[in-house]
């Protein structure tokens, strides 16, 4: 599917309708992070990836690995395009970039939502030829079954099958523990049924921590030296 | 105000525009977890009472007053109304009801905030007469000086007013000095210059805990 064709492949930022300007004035802040730090882990998405620097997991297990942490609540696949062609991948060169978004495209289907993730996975690949990626399976939502549940599942189908193409991508699904034999979620992994709590931020970095650990070992520093 | 002039009045449940019914699912479960336990200290209100639950905080100080949290992220005035009207009142008697919204009633003026405001504390008054009803301040939001600071700012000096006179309900104003010399909100007590980082909540939530527990020493037995 083209860009032209894709509406979830559009870059675009968020219109300031609440009017306190506070979606820019986060990418303005991580703008200037990247003109400050040096990460070795990029974290990139929506809400799921911005509520887990809040808890105590960020610290102890993502803060040591270098990682910056650039996740909107309420960003579309749209946003995070966005805000990546504008600044959000300029001077840096993080070993690794973690995707996590796409459970707000509201308005796409599943194909222009996956079409959007790709999108997003091309970028940051052409921009920054020597980092892997890492891109987060959708999350399934709702205290029961219903239908952004399987068209995440479809987003995820989509893109188990398409990413690896791109060249250093993994796609992990950590969504697997939640939904129990009777299809319900429970609050005490979701507080509201999309976000996640403190333990099960625990339960899904510890896959995630060991995969990026995988992934900086594999390219060690004398390496990259090698390939500049 | 009429409440039928006021929408921020006006009990209205949130349409589950996005398709997965979460809003129901909270009320629902909120109405059930009600049934089986005795709260002292009931919250209720948006995102800022419901991520409370989430952090440490919560445990520390207010798990041990026999708390209870009914925060809906994105709830206005409306919303809340329409919760505590259907249901979610009905089976607990908390002295305490600490109430915090406001901050998400778009497109509403600072009276008609507050008149939302003053509907809930009735209907609180209502349902529960024995109950003193704690007002938390609208805090401040965005990076830099922008309307809705001078909105939230006056919501709170008109419910400051307005429940002056009621005795069965008092204000808090939960600002420890957020807005910075420069006129900013830092990042490290605002992850999204709207939500409160852990150590945010644990400034303004001493003052809380101390508030509630010297009304819950003043409650009649």
């Amino acid at each position: 599917m083209s860009t032209e064709e894709n509406p979830a492949a559009e870059p675009a930022p968020v219109i300031d309708v609440q009017g306190d300007g506070r979606w820019m004035s986060q990418h303005n802040r991580f703008v200037q992070e990247c003109k400050d730090a040096e990460p070795d882990v990029l974290f990139v998405g929506d809400s799921m990836v911005q509520l887990m620097q809040q808890y105590e997991v960020w610290r102890e297990v993502f803060s040591p690995l270098h990682a910056l942490n650039f996740g909107i609540g309420g960003d579309t696949t749209c946003n995070v395009l966005w805000r990546l062609q504008n600044g959000e991948l300029e001077n840096i060169r993080p070993r690794v970039v973690v995707l996590w978004v796409g459970t707000n495209n509201h308005e796409h289907t599943a194909d222009q939502v996956a079409g959007g993730i790709l999108a997003i996975a091309k970028l940051v690949l052409s921009r920054l030829p020597k980092s892997k990626m890492i891109v987060l399976g959708l999350l399934p939502r709702g205290e029961f079954p219903n239908p952004l549940r399987e068209k995440n599942a479809a987003v995820n189908n989509l893109l188990r099958a398409s990413l690896p193409q791109l060249g250093p991508v993994q796609f992990i699904d950590v969504g697997g523990s939640f939904v129990h034999s009777d299809g319900a979620i429970s609050s005490r992994d979701m507080f509201d049924f999309l976000h996640l709590t403190a333990s099960a931020y625990r339960t899904i970095s510890m896959t995630l921590h060991e995969l990026l650990l995988q992934m900086l070992e594999e390219m060690p520093q004398e390496r990259r030296a090698l390939l500049v | 105000m009429s409440e039928d002039s006021n929408p921020a009045a006006t009990p209205t449940p949130c349409e589950d525009i996005q398709g997965d019914g979460r809003w129901m699912s909270l009320h629902n479960r909120f109405v059930s977890d009600s049934k089986g336990k005795e709260p002292d200290v009931l919250f209720v209100g948006d995102s800022l009472v419901q991520l409370l639950h989430e952090f440490e905080v919560w445990r520390k100080l207010f798990s041990p007053l026999h708390a209870l949290n009914f925060g809906v992220g994105g709830d206005a005035t409306h919303h809340v109304l329409w919760r505590l009207m259907n249901g979610e009142l009905d089976y607990i008697s908390p002295k305490v009801v600490v109430l915090w919204v406001g901050t998400n009633n778009h497109g509403h003026t600072p009276e008609q905030i507050c008149g939302g405001i003053m509907a809930i504390i009735n209907v609180i008054h209502q349902k529960l007469p024995h109950a003193h009803t704690l007002v938390l301040g609208l805090l401040p939001r965005g990076k830099s000086p922008n309307p809705l600071r001078a909105r939230n700012a006056s919501v709170n000096d008109l419910v400051q007013a307005e429940v002056a006179s009621l005795s069965h309900a008092s204000f808090l104003d939960m600002d420890p000095g957020f807005i910075q010399s420069d006129g900013s909100i830092a990042h490290q007590d605002m992850y999204d210059y709207l939500h409160l980082t852990p150590r945010a909540y644990q400034r303004v939530c001493q003052p809380l805990h101390e508030r509630i527990r010297s009304l819950l020493d003043k409650h009649a037995p």
